[in-house]
């Protein structure tokens, strides 16, 4: 039952046509010596763990492979990570089947079936890949991953996860470049993958901004795959993720005219820095940190939360977001979490120790002192945007709705539902990434065959109907471009944009507030086409500013819409005038997706 | 306060506020945002972990996230590197030098079968990871491995190494060289990799340990001294 919006708050929910393409924009070819005539197999979007795994694998297939990477390649969310990685079954009882069934628990009836299947029965396979790559797992005495250093992180109901060391994700960014390196693929490093070109629904390529050269270039391919991470960026400062979490992926698709599903799920971490600025919104911790006997205050002191470590990330937001929104925060805008109860208990000096050890109150000392790090003053914490449980909708080879364009890792939707575990978003990216790399190497060669019938991957940009405006902006129908006097700073919409993401679309939703964010995002819709970018070629961060703000757009506006529409609270998602989960209806999943220039909605029963 | 950074060579000074708690790169942010959108600068994560924030502070090789600011505070790109713009360094040939110097392991057994879905079938056809656990080999990882698997390739030991000079290819610089000591100490290389170290100039150390690492490896001890052999 397809619908276009109808709102009748008027048109700012109806997307506008794409831009008209008038073919006389500036049209460069690459650029940097990598791109040739023939363009690639398979193009990968993203270089962390699941771009670069997805590279791989197709390349293993013989495919002749590109990756696009933002950042130097191996340098976002997955570095940064803890390095924490599920690996279900090495405990004693444990099993695929029991991780499942943890993770359709947690997942409040959102998640696809077959995928948390294929996440499930896959874990062990991406500890197998990343060793493959060259990390180290922690090991026991023997060397051996065994049930001896598995950690345990909240939500499983067996400790089943193999963990990194101090330096978590650091060594994972190290390796995943070695891994590209090794299997020979392209990278284009610090390009910005602005639209992926399409011709009678079919993907025929990606058009690039490369930021240290200053030029768009176009690299016809065959598949894509969408492995650019997630929305962190949305809600900056009030994120834990990297500075290019700004959405890309879902924006790409969705422009493309892939289906997304349940955008509105975005995963905040309970526990973060309020204060001072250089560290508002990193992360504090897990409700796991809490111990026994932690709890959480309100301003007052007044206990607000017990027992914190036996809930899950969402059911503590939410406890936490009715509690700031009822005007119990602190002036910096936290709770008090305190763990003091703790060092009463027997052991109580040994948890602490061991999380000193572990290096898990580092960040506390510099950012709140020593009694603070000792657990004799509370810690000013608030949630933090952390993952976007929604996604791309794609099938069981990780195929979105559109032909040829594929999505693995963050980018893709549906694993975990409404609430994903800890150490399974790491495992996802080799898990997925190689199903996608596999499976867009075969699509591509179905179409090398049907070039040879006429099919020609090699389109070049004005055929594709698309131009080679800098950047993908549509700065032409306003007469504008690069250096060109404007009245909008980039940046500065970006900060308007996130400030608003997290009042109007952040912990505590309603539909007033956000109606508003949807109306403010039309408004920078409109200043999108009198923006002020300073001039100047080489790594113009004016340029990537507004290529990103593009991208924060088009995504924020899709986890509006899609929270909006759900109409309960659910998994992450949590109204504040639809406080219950509504079971009476059959739990639906939520899809979007781009029609003549309108966006669309369909509301599916969850499989 | 005022606030310097280096620009095309020119110093230029901001005039910024200085609240408790200001890093490097809260102000460059901050100038990023209120005064001058042209400045350029990466940054990542905000917590020292990507490593691409690195700059000199006051001369210092130093990641922006991690250095409390202090009036007056100078800063510039890392030295001995091609400056792209402001204090944007050209990170892209590190990528290449991966391939030309094979800094990777050799591709591994692979430990679990393959797993592949059919979609049509509905089907996962697969060998049964489960049964295959034991085959995941037994690795005794060094201490000297872990400990150099740190590097956050934040580039910083490079500025810091007065031999580098990004233009010379007879001296690798240290930061290849930890590349290459990570993969000495890992149990599964297969490849000589002093005699590479030594083909990449690690002869021509000064052994002055200049190599500053934001990240607390020791790299003259941990990575050169045990390639080059010297005592």
């Amino acid at each position: 039952m397809a619908c276009a919006f109808s709102f009748a708050q008027g048109e700012y929910l109806c997307g506008k046509p794409l831009p008209e393409h008038t073919g006389k924009e500036e049209s460069h070819t690459a650029t940097n010596g990598h791109t040739g005539e023939n363009g690639f197999d398979v193009v990968c979007i993203g270089g962390g763990g699941a771009g670069i795994t997805a590279a791989v694998a197709a390349a293993a297939r013989g495919a002749k492979v590109a990756v696009i990477a933002k950042e130097p390649a191996g340098y976002g969310d997955t570095r940064i990570s803890m390095g924490n990685m599920v690996f279900p079954g090495l405990a004693d009882g444990d099993s695929a089947e029991g991780f499942l069934s943890d993770l359709r628990k947690s997942g409040e009836g959102l998640e696809d079936p077959l995928l948390a299947r294929i996440m499930a029965e896959g874990a062990p396979l991406a500890t197998a890949i990343l060793e493959e790559y060259g990390h180290i797992f922690t090991r026991d005495e023997e060397g051996r991953l065994s049930a001896k250093v598995l950690g345990r992180t909240g939500g499983h109901s067996f400790a089943r996860t193999v963990t990194s060391g101090p330096a978590g994700g650091v060594p994972i960014g190290q390796v995943l470049r070695a891994a590209a390196a090794r299997a020979g693929v392209t990278v284009f490093e610090e390009t910005v993958a602005c639209r992926i070109t399409t011709e009678s629904r079919r993907v025929t390529g990606v058009v690039c901004f490369d930021l240290p050269g200053g030029t768009s270039f176009f690299v016809p391919a065959a598949a894509v795959v969408i492995a650019t991470g997630g929305i962190g960026s949305l809600y900056y400062p009030h994120t834990d993720c990297a500075r290019g979490a700004t959405g890309d992926g879902f924006a790409l698709a969705y422009e493309a005219g892939a289906e997304l599903v349940d955008m509105e799920q975005v995963q905040f971490i309970p526990f973060a820095f309020t204060h001072p600025g250089a560290f508002l919104g990193l992360y504090c911790g897990e409700p796991a940190l809490a111990g026994p006997a932690g709890v959480l205050r309100n301003r007052d002191g007044k206990m607000i939360l017990e027992g914190v470590s036996r809930l899950n990330r969402a059911e503590v937001v939410r406890a936490m977001a009715r509690e700031l929104v009822g005007g119990g925060g602190t002036g910096y805008g936290g709770l008090l979490l305190d763990l003091g109860p703790n060092l009463a208990l027997p052991g109580g000096r040994d948890l602490w120790r061991a999380m000193r050890d572990r290096g898990q109150l580092d960040l506390v000392r510099k950012a709140y002192g020593e009694a603070a790090c000792r657990w004799e003053e509370p810690w000013d914490v608030a949630p933090t945007a952390h993952y976007l449980m929604g996604g791309i909708k794609v099938d069981a080879s990780c195929e979105s709705t559109l032909p040829g364009l594929f999505a693995a890792g963050q980018a893709m939707g549906g694993v975990h539902g409404g609430n994903r575990l800890g150490s399974v978003s790491l495992a996802e990216l080799f898990v997925f990434g190689r199903i996608a790399g596999e499976a867009a190497a075969e699509r591509a060669a179905e179409r090398t065959v049907e070039r040879a019938a006429g099919f020609d991957r090699t389109a070049r940009p004005d055929r594709a109907g698309v131009g080679l405006n800098p950047a993908g902006l549509n700065l032409q129908s306003a007469g504008k471009g690069i250096g060109a006097p404007g009245r909008y700073s980039p940046m500065a919409l970006q900060r308007e944009l996130q400030k608003m993401m997290w009042e109007e679309a952040g912990i505590a939703r309603r539909a007033a507030g956000l109606e508003n964010a949807l109306q403010a995002l039309a408004g920078i819709e409109k200043k999108l086409d009198d923006l002020c970018i300073p001039p100047g070629s080489v790594y113009n961060t004016g340029v990537l500013d507004a290529i990103e703000l593009r991208f924060m757009r088009i995504t924020g506006r899709l986890i509006a819409v899609s929270a909006l529409l759900r109409k309960e609270s659910r998994g992450a998602h949590f109204r504040l005038d639809f406080p219950e989960c509504d079971d009476r209806h059959g739990r639906k999943r939520i899809v979007l997706w781009q029609e003549e220039g309108w966006m669309r909605f369909r509301e599916e029963g969850a499989p | 306060m005022i606030f310097s950074v280096e620009r095309q060579r020119a110093l230029q000074a901001f005039q910024v506020p200085l609240t408790e708690g200001d890093t490097v790169l809260t102000t460059l942010l901050y100038i990023h945002e209120n005064l001058d959108s042209t400045l350029a600068f990466r940054h990542g994560c905000r917590t020292g972990k990507c490593g691409l924030c690195a700059v000199e502070a006051d001369g210092k090789t130093r990641l922006a996230c991690q250095t409390t600011v202090v009036p007056r505070m100078v800063i510039g790109p890392l030295s001995r590197l091609p400056v792209l713009r402001d204090l944007v360094v050209d990170r892209r040939r590190f990528f290449d030098q991966l391939s030309r110097h094979q800094l990777y392991l050799a591709k591994q057994q692979f430990c679990l079968g393959s797993h592949r879905f059919y979609p049509e079938s509905r089907q996962f056809c697969q060998d049964d990871p489960y049964s295959s656990l034991p085959q995941f080999g037994v690795i005794k990882e060094p201490a000297e491995h872990h400990n150099l698997m740190a590097c956050t390739e934040c580039l910083c030991c490079l500025a810091a190494c007065p031999r580098y000079d990004w233009e010379d290819s007879s001296f690798g610089g240290p930061y290849l060289f930890v590349k290459l000591a990570q993969l000495h100490f890992d149990p599964r290389n297969t490849t000589d990799r002093r005699k590479q170290a030594r083909e990449l100039g690690i002869g021509e150390c000064a052994e002055c340990g200049k190599c500053y690492c934001p990240n607390g490896i020791a790299i003259y001890k941990t990575a050169i001294r045990p390639l080059s052999g010297h005592k």
